[in-house]
C-alpha cells in the first residue's frame, strides 16, 4: 500500500516521518469508526423515547380505524341487505329447489363470506365487523404485517388508503419494534447478569454460561410469550391445545393465516357460539401481539445467527488457508525481488569497480578523464548503506523488497546514469525510510 | 478473484437448498393434507345430495346447510358443481403454500386442516423463516454491487456529489421497481385473472411485497384458470424476486439514511447483524477506497494483507 507512495518520488519526499510498514488503513471493507460503532456501541432507546413512539402508533392505529370504519361500513351494510334480502327469497320458495337455485344461493353465501358477513345465524346479535375496536385490529395487523384476512377492505377507497396506510405504518412499527426490542433486552439483560453472577461462583466456563443463558432466554420467553397465551385462548376461544400454540407461531412470525383469529368469532368453533369477549381482551391481545413479535424477531435472528456462525466458521478456516498461502506467495516474490535487487546491485558494483579501477590507471597513466561525475556521493552511500543494511539486518531483507522493487524498476536509470538529480531525490527518501 | 468465485458458490449452493427445501415442504404437505381433504369434498357431496332429497326446506336446515357450506369453503372446498379446480393440495399448491409460510406472507386461502398439517407447519416456519432471511439477505448482498454501489460511483464520477447522488440513484430505483415489480405485474394480472382489475393488481403486488398477505386476492385459485402449476410457479418466482427487491430497497434507504444523518438523528440501533463480510459498506466512501486499494493491491489477497503487514515489520 505504500508502494504508490514509494513510487511517487514527491510524496515519499514530503513524508517526513519514517515509515517502514505499509499504510495503516485496512484493507477490509469496513471503515473503522463504523466498526468501532458496530462492536462497542451499546446505546439503546431511552425509555422516553419508545413510550413517544409507542403513543405515536396508537394514535396512528386510531386514526386509521376511523378512517376504515368511514369507509367500509356502509358498504357492508348493503351487502348484508342484500344477503338477507336473497334468503327471505329462498325462504319463500319453500317447495323442492333444484341444483341451480342452491348453486346460485351458494354462490351468493360465498361472495357474502368473503365479503366478511356470516350469513347464517340471526342478523339482530351480530356486531358489525367494522366497529371501533375491530377496525383497529385490523389496522393492526396491516401495520404488523401479520394480515389475518378474516376482514378486509372491500371499496376501492379502502384498498387504496390500505396501501397509503400501509406504506406509512410498516416503517413506523419498524421503528417502534426495535425500540421494545431493546427494552426487553435490557431487562432480559439484567437479569441474565444476575444469574451468571450466581454461577460464576461455581466456576463454569464462559461459554457454558453463554450457552445457559441463551437456553434460559428460549426457555422464559417461551413460557411468557407463547404458553401463557396459549393457554388463555384456549380457555377464551375454546381451541384445542394445538390451535392455540398453531395460532401464536403463526401471528408471531407475522404469517397470520387468518383461520384462528383472537377476538373474532372464528375458528373451527364455528358461528354457533360467539363467546362473550371482555372489553379490554382485543387491546390485551394486541398489546400481546407486539411485545411477542420483538422476542420472535429476536429468536429468529438467533436462529439466523447459527447459520450463519456455521458458515462463517467454514469461511473463516478457508479464509486461513488462504491467507497462509498468500503468505507463502508474498515471501517467494520478496525472495525473488532481493535476488534480483542483489545481482543489480553486484553488477553495478562491479561496474563501479571497473570505472575506478580504469579511473586509476588512466590517471596513472596521465589521461583526462571526463567521467568524473559517474558516482555522486549520495549513490555510493546508497549502494553502501544497502550492502550494509542487508549485512546487518537479515530480517529487514523482505521489507525492503517493496523499496527494491521500486529501486530495481529504476535500477536501470542508475546504470544509465541518468537524471542524477531525480535519483537524489529517490535517494534521500529510501535512506529517510531506512532509518 | 478467488474469494468472489467461493461466496458464489456459496450463494448457489444456498438457493439450491433452499428451493429443495421448499419442495419437501411442498411433499410434506401434500401428503398430509391431501386424504383429509379428499374426505371434505365427499362429505359435501353427500351433504348436498341429501339436501336435495328433501321436499321442502325450512330454515332450521338452511342454517345448518350453510354453515356446513362456508365452513367448507374457508378451507378452500368448494359445494358448486360445475368447480373444476382441482386439489388445493397437489405439488405445485402447496409449494405456494409452503412459500407463502417460508415469506411470512400467509394468504390463509389455503390452511392446514388437520393436526398433524398444523403440527408440521410451525416446525417448518421455525426453520423456514429465518433460513427464507438469510437468504434473502445473501441475495441482496449480491446485488448491492451491481446496482447500488456501481451506479453511484458512475453518479460519483459523472460529477455529482456523493450525497445528492445517492438521494438521485435511491429515487431512481425507486421508480424502477415501482414499474417493474407493481405496474407491470398489476397488468399481467388484471388480464389474466377474470375478476381482477388494475387496481387490485396493484393492491394484491402491494399486499404480497409486503409480506401483509390479507389473502383476499391470490392468484390461481379461480376456477377453470389454465396452466394453475405453472401460473403459480411463477407467481411463486415473483414473490421471492420482489421480496428480495423490497429488501434491496430497504437497505439503500438505510444506507442513505445513514449518510445523511439520520439514523443518528433518531438514535436507532443501526447495526444489523453482519451477515457476509461486506456487509457495511457505506456506499460511497468506499468507492473511492476501493478504486484506490484494487489499483494498488493487484497480486494480493484483500484477505492477505494484514499478514503482509506483519512481514514488513519484521
Amino acid at each position: 500500500m505504500a508502494a504508490p507512495d514509494l513510487l511517487d518520488p514527491k510524496s515519499a519526499a514530503h513524508n517526513s516521518k519514517p515509515r517502514l510498514s505499509f499504510s495503516a488503513k485496512p484493507v477490509v471493507l469496513n471503515t473503522p469508526d463504523y466498526d468501532d460503532e458496530c462492536d462497542t456501541r451499546t446505546t439503546v432507546m431511552r425509555w422516553k423515547t419508545v413510550s413517544a413512539i409507542f403513543f405515536l402508533v396508537v394514535l396512528y392505529l386510531i386514526v386509521g380505524a376511523t378512517v376504515f370504519r368511514a369507509l367500509e361500513q356502509p358498504h357492508e351494510s348493503s351487502q348484508k341487505l342484500a344477503i338477507l334480502a336473497e334468503k327471505l327469497d329462498f325462504l319463500a320458495m319453500h317447495t323442492c329447489v333444484n341444483s341451480s337455485e342452491l348453486e346460485d344461493l351458494v354462490k351468493q353465501v360465498v361472495s357474502a363470506v368473503r365479503a366478511g358477513v356470516n350469513p347464517s345465524g340471526n342478523s339482530s346479535n351480530q356486531s358489525s365487523l367494522w366497529d371501533i375496536s375491530s377496525s383497529f385490529f385490523f389496522a393492526g395487523t396491516v401495520i404488523t404485517t401479520i394480515g389475518f384476512g378474516n376482514i378486509s377492505p372491500h371499496t376501492e377507497g379502502g384498498r387504496i388508503f390500505c396501501i397509503i396506510y400501509a406504506l406509512l405504518g410498516i416503517p413506523l412499527f419498524g421503528f417502534l419494534l426495535a425500540g421494545v426490542g431493546d427494552q426487553l433486552g435490557t431487562i432480559f439483560g439484567k437479569g441474565i447478569a444476575k444469574v451468571e453472577k450466581m454461577i460464576v461462583k461455581w466456576k463454569v466456563s464462559q461459554t457454558k454460561i453463554r450457552v445457559f443463558s441463551t437456553l434460559l432466554f428460549i426457555l422464559f420467553g417461551c413460557l411468557i410469550f407463547v404458553a401463557l397465551p396459549a393457554v388463555i385462548f384456549k380457555h377464551i376461544e375454546g381451541w384445542s391445545t394445538l390451535e392455540s400454540i398453531y395460532f401464536v407461531v403463526i401471528t408471531l412470525t407475522t404469517i397470520g393465516f387468518g383461520d384462528f383469529v383472537a377476538g373474532e368469532k372464528g375458528g373451527s368453533a364455528g358461528g354457533s357460539e360467539s363467546p362473550e369477549y371482555l372489553d379490554y381482551y382485543k387491546p390485551v391481545v394486541w398489546f400481546w401481539i407486539l411485545v411477542g413479535l420483538a422476542y420472535f424477531a429476536a429468536v429468529l435472528s438467533m436462529i439466523g445467527d447459527w447459520f450463519r456462525v456455521i458458515s462463517k466458521k467454514t469461511k473463516e478456516e478457508v479464509g486461513e488457508f488462504r491467507a497462509h498461502a498468500a503468505e507463502w506467495t508474498a515471501n517467494v516474490s520478496a525472495e525473488f525481488k532481493e535476488t534480483r535487487r542483489r545481482l543489480s546491485v553486484d553488477i553495478y558494483d562491479k561496474f563501479q569497480r571497473a570505472a575506478s579501477i580504469k579511473r586509476k590507471l588512466s590517471s596513472e597513466l596521465g589521461i583526462n578523464t571526463a567521467i568524473n561525475q559517474e558516482m555522486t556521493p549520495g549513490k555510493r552511500t546508497l549502494s553502501a548503506n544497502l550492502y550494509e543494511d542487508r549485512e546487518a539486518y537479515p530480517n529487514l531483507t523482505l521489507s525492503l523488497s517493496p523499496v527494491t522493487g521500486a529501486l530495481s524498476r529504476n535500477g536501470s536509470l542508475y546504470l544509465n546514469g541518468l537524471s542524477p538529480d531525480y535519483a537524489d531525490r529517490r535517494e534521500f527518501a529510501i535512506i529517510e525510510n531506512l532509518k | 478473484m478467488h474469494s468472489v468465485g467461493r461466496s458464489w458458490l456459496l450463494l448457489t449452493g444456498f438457493i439450491l437448498f433452499y428451493i429443495i427445501y421448499l419442495l419437501f415442504g411442498a411433499l410434506v404437505f401434500s401428503s398430509i393434507e391431501r386424504p383429509v381433504e379428499d374426505k371434505l369434498r365427499e362429505d359435501m357431496i353427500v351433504l348436498k345430495q341429501e339436501f336435495l332429497n328433501l321436499s321442502c326446506v325450512n330454515a332450521a336446515s338452511l342454517e345448518l346447510f350453510l354453515v356446513k357450506v362456508l365452513k367448507a369453503n374457508k378451507y378452500g372446498v368448494s359445494v358448486l358443481r360445475n368447480s373444476s379446480v382441482p386439489s388445493n393440495w397437489d405439488l405445485a399448491s402447496s409449494m405456494f403454500f409452503a412459500n407463502t409460510l417460508v415469506t411470512t406472507v400467509g394468504y390463509g386461502h389455503t390452511t392446514p386442516l388437520s393436526d398433524t398439517g398444523k403440527a408440521f407447519s410451525i416446525i417448518y416456519a421455525l426453520i423456514g423463516v429465518p433460513f427464507t432471511m438469510l437468504v434473502l439477505t445473501a441475495c441482496v448482498q449480491r446485488l448491492m454491487y451491481p446496482l447500488v454501489l456501481a451506479p453511484v460511483g458512475l453518479l460519483q464520477r459523472s460529477g455529482i456529489e456523493p450525497r445528492p447522488a445517492t438521494v438521485v440513484h435511491f429515487v431512481l430505483l425507486l421508480v424502477l421497481v415501482v414499474l417493474c415489480f407493481f405496474v407491470a405485474p398489476a397488468a399481467v394480472f388484471s388480464t389474466v385473472e377474470v375478476s381482477w382489475s388494475f387496481l387490485d393488481g396493484i393492491y394484491f403486488c402491494f399486499i404480497s411485497l409486503c409480506t401483509i398477505g390479507l389473502g383476499d386476492f391470490v392468484p390461481g385459485t379461480h376456477p377453470g384458470q389454465k396452466y394453475r402449476p405453472l401460473y403459480q410457479v411463477t407467481v411463486m418466482v415473483y414473490l421471492f424476486v420482489g421480496l428480495m427487491m423490497m429488501y434491496l430497497l430497504l437497505r439503500t434507504f438505510h444506507k442513505m439514511a445513514d449518510l445523511h444523518g439520520l439514523t443518528t438523528f433518531l438514535q436507532l440501533p443501526r447495526c444489523e447483524e453482519s451477515d457476509l463480510d461486506e456487509d457495511r459498506e457505506p456506499i460511497v466512501e468506499n468507492e473511492r477506497q476501493s478504486q484506490k486499494e484494487k489499483a494498488a493491491n493487484k497480486p494480493l489477497e484483500p484477505g492477505s494483507q494484514p499478514s503482509y503487514n506483519t512481514i514488513n515489520k519484521g
